[in-house]
């Protein structure tokens, strides 16, 4: 049994945000202070979280407790393996994503509320990663859509409106599904703890368990943008480019994915997954969106539209090896929400640096653009080699894992399918390098880039910050005291074996 | 050592007296009746702690009026039901708050002190009816609410008012003929009019007149109670009453149906056979309330006419609750009438307030009120996440009871039924807050609000506050209610 | 310090030098100071060449008293480590690229216009050196594996340098095949790895150490085809070729030297790696994958040499040239003979260096008159006397004249053949070798052919076209002329490739390559 030890630091983790949101809408106009107060929370909670590793690569597990929500469902943090492994690389994105957006929205209107619902979203999102069981989780979640909602409503024209309504349709609709799975749940097996590595058996008949995996996973798969539930992401991409930044790699889709992993490792369970055999289906809808996404990213023009389809693409890779069931799959899945996390990061932060340096908003256009910022696009360089899965980025360590997940599981097709879905990967990065250094500028009268609105050097030091962290994620795995380690335990824990993966 | 059981005729007599007492008093002084009522708000509020403190340390007590015994006295008593006057006395002393700045605009200068006595009267009538041990006088003190209720609608300014309040009369008169003429069935059949002694009776009567005295009571309470598909009343009375009066309504008078409901199922726990097939009809129609209520309430475009709409939603969900008949779902469903009573209170103060700075109750011409009027915009932001089931807030801890107790009785269908109409709310609840905080003013008497007074703001901060706490404090009150609802059904599974 | 940790170290700096170096070029363009830059590139590629060379000379040391050493960079998927390990085959190939790859920067040095994106290419072209040098020395698959994608990718920037239309278009061709070709490497190694637990090179083949019977024997034919098509793409084995003959023509000509004479082996190199320390020769002929790989790389032999005696235009032609030669190598590996072995890896050694020669002087045939046809090359060799002389040796070494560099590795290869009773085999270098003499002779008759009315190289007002005026070229096509005469002359010297080719086959078959 791992040794629980009572901590308020899971708490304050959470509430450092809520108060840094508080302290935004305070200052309201003062923008000194409102930087202040971000990067400040911002740091704080960092140190917190990444205060926990030691203890938790040690073995320790830090819990606290509030008290019972309803009888027998408490309301607690637990930080295990999983949990602050997801934390670690929020808070570590947060700090970077306020730096950016410090930048990129710099003369935006209500910019107390955008920050202040920026903490929220952190807040809320380091409370799923603790959350001791379900229905904090689920508390976590549903107030993050809420908290979302403003950021994406941010540009509040009729393109917002209709993207943050459909958004909010579907988030909606997924929590509902989420909350009657978790009645179902509750009713049969009496607990919603995420402290064991399954709380479901056999014996609750196969009907209801069929109906609790699918609530559970459509309604997590709503948020982790699981196609066919994925249309909102595509449309979500009107926010600020620091929201999409945070919806795709930070908050929202990981809070999706997070609940999936959640509910097949600490719900279900392994072995029951196992027997029931739904997890192949699963699987196997997966290895169809990791394609399908992928080609539909393909026919996008502009590059924001493009992101978001890799993200539904990417996403499906930590859901299909999430349902292999090997613990080295599911030491791919983990490790992939870091993986994913910053590469497409610094893709959406170059973006945005592009679209604030010159304006420019689709791929065809980006001729040139490596000659004007060619630090921002090495780092889009490096970030796509990740997702095509070269070796030394982050990418290449998921697609080996998976790899040799898949083969343990007998199922060697998926690596096929992620071989097609590297080459697909570069189809749509390559070219968009390829414009961006090979092309020579294209010279118009009367828009002259080179003398383009200079980039702030807060937007270019996030995105140097996230490249150099793709490539410690993806040769760095070994070196002591990296999250690697963490994610390995998380496996491990899952599986409940002793030993280290192999 | 004092008797505690002499408090309890204090809980009905205060308000009921202090509110006759208003307009000899204080007829040209309306701050001045403000100031009176407000006091006798307090008192009976206190007076009402002390009691739920009694009642928690040591278990139910009864009075005996004029130290006549039950059988042939009136019996008063304090029971977990009973409690609910504790926040009812809080929900209209803060309604009296409120009221102080928004009489002098929704209501005529003339009738201020009539508005404050109604109030009153009506708290009285609540607590009455909430501590009563005996069939007849509940129906007494149910007509002394549901006048002074009808009257209250009637003070309004809108046009609309009188007949709102005629149609009000009207169905509520009809339902008190049945509660009437029910009443009268019973003790023809068991000869005395306290609920326990008639409870033992009944248990043991033939089921053909008692099936009669069941059916009318508990249509009476239904539409009082504005269960679909009587309902039909509610929206345009509480539509039309002055916010604080819409508050008192939704929250509190509503729910004295319900208890009236409560106190049926009390009467008539013996009698299995004849609830069985009752219980049903009510989980059905309660569902239909849920997802009908919550789906008019969606297309509403005055703003308290969909706090209305949503009123009946949530009665649904009580319905549910004490059809289904399992532990769970009926302690869910008394601890969500309460839940529900502090959130929509805050909401229709909060609405209220809004129309009170800008005169539109329109949701479209409220657009860009939240910078206008931070607070109250905030409180109801807040209270319509809470009112959708959104955890850990107040209207969470029901559903989920009430959902696991479908679950218990073999209905899954009705958690599909209660996560829908939950997301409905939240989506008209985020319909209005996109229109506070997203779109631009659009009408020039947004542009130029400012936050109301602290007498309404801080009410709704107040009641905005408790729907998180009450949520928090779930589990408690669960605790609290559950001996409750297992007397009131015998016992449950 | 110890020989083994010198040694180690030796490797690492092998690897990290131009690499850093390389990194550093690209900055020059800021400098403003052409001279610096060429200081730097010089220092850089000269620093690696001598790195690499002793390097090679503590190998041998150390084999002889039998040491192995492995140096450990990082970890990239735990447990395996990203570790290098010098053995006669990586060090003779190192030694080669170290030397190549310098010739070609000075070859550019005259071939690229002096503006500021030269740079680009001299540091694209040393960091992919410490990339290929990687390759070279990797201690096992996953190691390979990461250097080998790196500077796959990396020869993208640098064929598509010339920013034609035509380049763009044979750089899409390139990356398509290459990472498809990636893809087939990944899949194989991960197959490896999850068979074998482990992806360490070993003497006598990884997987035949483990329990052969546990293994299923399609997951291994599966891995092996894997990694035979995938490196076959690099190694433009038959069918694979296709991105060959287009990236060639459209790259710089010093880029296509080194494209031509090591990038192309680098996948040979590969296959030989994966086949003789993966596989290892006992399972290789259990699972009879053999025969297949001989009858692809004879065809591509005779069809390659065909393809080429049809095509007009010079570097295209010595495009299909190599698809030919690198064939012979895959051919004479299926013999699993240690003579006809040594003799293959000292003629990709031997390989590179006429065939980078070879593209030297196309290069600067074009850079200097525009020439691509062949057939418009009449007089050539009165106009540039030196490069067409060398042009001449060199395709006489590519025909296998001796005493020339080409005849000692085909020799070899042949003798090894004939001893392992490969005769069809030997037939088909025989016949590759009569075919290539079929293609480079029209070339060489052509360029000393005295011009007729209406060519390019016709005295008159265009006379001073063509001369050989930019020193950096025709340096490194008269370097390249003298190590091949060098390396056919005096070849049987210790410490020269063949020498090395031998240890390398000894220490791969543990057989040893005749005497």
């Amino acid at each position: 049994m791992t040794p629980e030890l009572v901590d308020i630091r899971p708490l304050l983790a959470v509430l450092v945000s809520l108060a840094c949101a508080g302290a935004v809408f305070a200052v309201r106009h003062r923008a000194r202070w409102r930087a202040f107060w971000s990067l400040a929370a911002a740091g704080i909670k960092f140190a917190l979280v990444w205060s926990m590793l030691p203890g938790a690569l040690a073995g320790r597990v830090y819990v606290y407790q509030f008290g019972e929500l309803l009888p027998g469902v408490a309301f607690g943090f637990r930080v295990d393996a999983l949990g602050l492994f997801f934390a670690l690389v929020s808070s570590t994105l947060w700090v970077l994503t306020t730096i950016y957006a410090l930048g990129y929205m710099r003369g935006s209107h209500s910019l107390h509320r955008f920050f202040g619902f920026f903490a929220l979203c952190i807040s809320t999102t380091v409370g799923i990663a603790f959350a001791e069981n379900l229905l904090t989780l689920f508390v976590f979640y549903e107030l993050l859509t809420i908290c979302t909602y403003p950021l994406i409503m941010h540009n509040e024209d009729l393109a917002a409106r209709r993207a943050a309504r459909k958004y909010l349709v579907y988030t909606l609709f997924g929590g509902g599904l989420i909350l009657a799975g978790m009645v179902l749940l509750h009713s049969v097996t009496g607990t919603l703890s995420l402290a064991e590595t399954g709380i479901l058996d056999a014996s609750v008949g196969d009907h209801w368990l069929l109906a609790i995996f699918l609530l559970l996973i459509a309604g997590f798969g709503v948020k982790a943008a699981l196609m066919p539930l994925h249309a909102w992401l595509p449309a979500a991409m009107v926010a600020p480019t620091p929201v999409s930044a945070l919806l795709h790699a930070v908050a929202v889709v990981k809070a999706g994915v997070f609940g999936i992993l959640r509910t097949i490792y600490n719900v279900f369970g392994i072995d029951l997954l196992r027997d029931l055999g739904y997890a192949d289906w699963l699987a196997m809808l997966a290895g169809v969106i990791m394609v399908v996404a992928s080609v539909q990213a393909l026919r996008q023009k502009e590059i924001k539209a493009r992101l978001a389809w890799s993200t539904i693409s990417q996403l499906s890779y930590i859901v299909l090896a999430a349902a292999l069931l090997t613990p080295l799959a599911a030491l791919a899945a983990i490790i992939h929400i870091a993986n994913q996390a910053f590469s497409k990061i610094t893709l959406f932060f170059v973006a945005g640096a592009i679209e604030r340096g010159t304006g420019r908003k689709r791929v065809d256009e980006l001729a040139g653009v490596g000659r004007l910022m060619p630090w921002t696009m090495a780092a889009f360089t490096l970030a796509s080699l990740s997702f095509i899965g070269v070796p030394l980025m982050a990418g290449f360590v998921t697609k080996w894992y998976l790899s040799l997940g898949a083969l343990d599981a007998g199922a060697g097709i998926y690596v096929a399918v992620m071989v097609i879905s590297g080459l697909l990967n570069a189809a749509y990065w390559l070219p968009m390098i390829h414009q961006a250094f090979f092309k020579p500028l294209p010279s118009e009268p009367g828009n002259d880039l080179r003398n383009r609105p200079r980039v702030s050097s807060m937007m270019i030091g996030p995105i140097l910050v996230c490249a150099a962290y793709v490539i410690l994620l993806g040769a760095g795995a070994s070196a002591p005291s990296m999250p690697f380690s963490l994610a390995e335990a998380a496996a491990r824990f899952a599986f409940e074996l002793e030993v280290p993966l192999e | 050592m004092i008797e505690w059981s002499h408090w309890l005729p204090i809980l009905a007599m205060l308000p009921l007296v202090g509110g006759a007492l208003t307009p000899l008093l204080f007829r040209h002084r309306p701050a001045a009746a403000c100031f009176w009522a407000v006091s006798v708000a307090s008192v009976t509020s206190v007076v009402a702690i002390a009691l739920l403190l009694r009642l928690v340390d040591s278990g139910g007590f009864s009075y005996a009026v004029g130290g006549w015994l039950p059988q042939y006295g009136i019996e008063l008593r304090m029971d977990e039901v009973g409690a609910f006057a504790v926040p009812a006395s809080l929900l209209v002393l803060l309604s009296l708050v409120f009221s102080r700045h928004y009489v002098a605009r929704a209501v005529d200068a003339s009738r201020v002190s009539f508005y404050y006595a109604l109030v009153l009267i009506n708290l009285g009538g609540l607590n009455g009816f909430l501590v009563t041990g005996d069939l007849f006088n509940l129906f007494v003190f149910m007509e002394i609410f549901s006048v002074s209720a009808y009257a209250l609608v009637a003070t309004a300014r809108e046009p609309i008012a009188s007949l709102a309040a005629l149609k009000y009369l009207l169905l509520g008169a009809a339902s008190s003929l049945l509660v009437l003429f029910s009443v009268g069935v019973v003790f023809a059949m068991t000869g005395t009019l306290n609920l326990e002694d008639a409870a033992a009776a009944l248990a043991l009567s033939s089921p053909m007149p008692a099936g009669l005295a069941l059916a009318g009571l508990a249509t009476g309470f239904a539409v009082k109670a504005a269960l679909f598909p009587v309902h039909f009343w509610l929206p345009d009375a509480h539509a039309a009453a002055p916010a604080p009066v819409s508050a008192v309504l939704s929250a509190l008078v509503v729910k004295a149906g319900i208890v009236g409901v409560l106190r049926t199922l009390e009467l008539f726990g013996g009698a299995e056979s004849l609830l069985q097939p009752l219980l049903h009809l009510v989980v059905w129609l309660g569902a239909l309330g849920a997802l009908g209520g919550a789906l008019m309430a969606l297309v509403q475009r005055d703003i308290k006419l969909m706090l209305a709409y949503s009123t009946v939603a949530n009665i649904g969900y009580i319905f549910i609750g004490l059809g289904l008949a399992t532990a769970s779902a009926v302690s869910g469903a008394m601890v969500h009438a309460v839940n529900h009573a502090v959130i929509k209170s805050a909401l229709f103060l909060a609405a209220g307030a809004m129309i009170h700075r800008t005169g539109l109750r329109n949701i479209d011409d409220l657009r860009g009120l939240g910078r206008r009027m931070p607070v109250t915009a905030f409180g109801m932001a807040f209270t319509l996440i809470a009112l959708s089931g959104a955890p850990p807030m107040a209207g969470f801890t029901g559903k989920w009871q009430i959902a696991l107790g479908a679950l218990q009785a073999g209905h899954p269908s009705l958690v599909a039924v209660l996560v829908i109409a939950g997301i409905v709310v939240l989506a008209f609840g985020i319909r209005v807050i996109n229109a506070l905080y997203f779109r631009p003013p659009a009408r020039v008497a947004v542009a130029s609000a400012t936050e109301a007074p602290a007498s309404m703001w801080l009410p709704v901060l107040m009641l905005t506050i408790a729907s998180l706490a009450l949520g928090l404090a779930g589990t408690p009150m669960l605790e609290f209610v559950g001996p409750a609802a297992q007397s009131i059904y015998g016992t449950l599974p | 310090m110890s020989g083994a940790s010198s040694l180690s170290l030796l490797a690492l700096l092998a690897v990290l030098v131009p690499i850093t170096g390389g990194l550093l070029v690209f900055t020059a363009g800021r400098w403003n100071h052409r001279a610096a830059g060429l200081a730097v590139v010089g220092v850089v590629s000269l620093g690696s060449f001598a790195i690499v060379i002793v390097m090679t000379i503590a190998m041998a040391w150390q084999a002889s008293h039998g040491l192995q050493a492995e140096s450990v960079l990082f970890t990239l998927v735990p447990p395996i480590d990203i570790a290098l390990r010098v053995d006669a085959m990586g060090a003779l190939f190192a030694a080669t690229i170290a030397a190549l790859v310098p010739l070609a920067l000075a070859h550019a040095v005259g071939y690229l216009p002096d503006d500021a994106r030269q740079w680009k290419f001299h540091g694209f072209v040393l960091v992919s050196l410490g990339c290929m040098t990687g390759v070279a020395l990797s201690a096992n698959l996953v190691t390979l594996l990461l250097f080998y994608e790196l500077f796959s990718l990396l020869a993208w920037p640098l064929i598509v340098h010339e920013r034609t239309p035509e380049a763009f278009r044979a750089g899409v061709k390139y990356l398509v095949y290459i990472l498809s070709g990636g893809g087939m490497v990944f899949a194989g190694v991960a197959l490896v790895y999850w068979l074998a637990d482990s992806a360490q090179f070993m003497p006598g083949g990884l997987l035949s150490h483990s329990m052969l019977d546990e293994l299923p024997r399609g997951g291994l034919i599966a891995a092996c085809c894997l990694l035979l098509a995938g490196f076959g793409v690099k190694a433009a084995l038959m069918p694979l070729h296709g991105w060959v003959p287009d990236a060639h023509p459209a790259a710089p000509a010093p880029f296509s030297a080194v494209l031509s004479g090591v990038m192309v082996a680098v996948g040979v190199f590969a296959i030989l790696r994966v086949l003789l320390e993966i596989f290892g020769p006992a399972l290789l002929v259990e699972l009879g994958v053999l025969p297949w790989l001989a009858g692809f790389a004879g065809v591509a032999v005779v069809a390659a040499a065909i393809l080429a005696v049809a095509e007009d235009d010079l570097k295209r032609r010595l495009a299909y040239s190599t698809i030919s030669q690198m064939a012979y190598v895959s051919l004479a590996v299926t013999l699993l003979d240690p003579t006809a072995l040594a003799g293959a890896l000292a003629h990709i050694t031997h390989h590179a260096f006429f065939k980078g020669g070879l593209f030297f002087c196309a290069g600067s045939i074009l850079a200097l008159t525009g020439l691509r046809k062949i057939s418009r090359m009449r007089g050539l060799g009165r106009r540039m006397p030196w490069t067409a002389g060398t042009l001449t040796l060199l395709a006489l070494a590519m025909m296998g004249i001796p005493p020339l560099s080409g005849f000692v590795g085909k020799w070899t290869l042949g003798s090894g053949m004939a001893q392992a009773g490969g005769f069809g085999h030997l037939a088909v270098i025989l016949l590759g070798s009569l075919l290539a003499a079929v293609y480079l002779w029209p070339v060489i008759y052509r360029i000393w052919q005295r011009p007729e009315d209406g060519d390019p190289m016709q005295d008159g007002p265009s006379a001073d076209v063509g001369r050989e005026r930019r020193r950096w070229m025709l340096f490194a096509v008269l370097a390249a002329g003298c190590i091949t005469i060098a390396l056919g002359v005096a070849a049987g010297l210790p410490g020269f490739p063949l020498e090395l080719a031998r240890l390398a086959a000894d220490q791969l078959l543990g057989v040893s390559a005749w005497k």
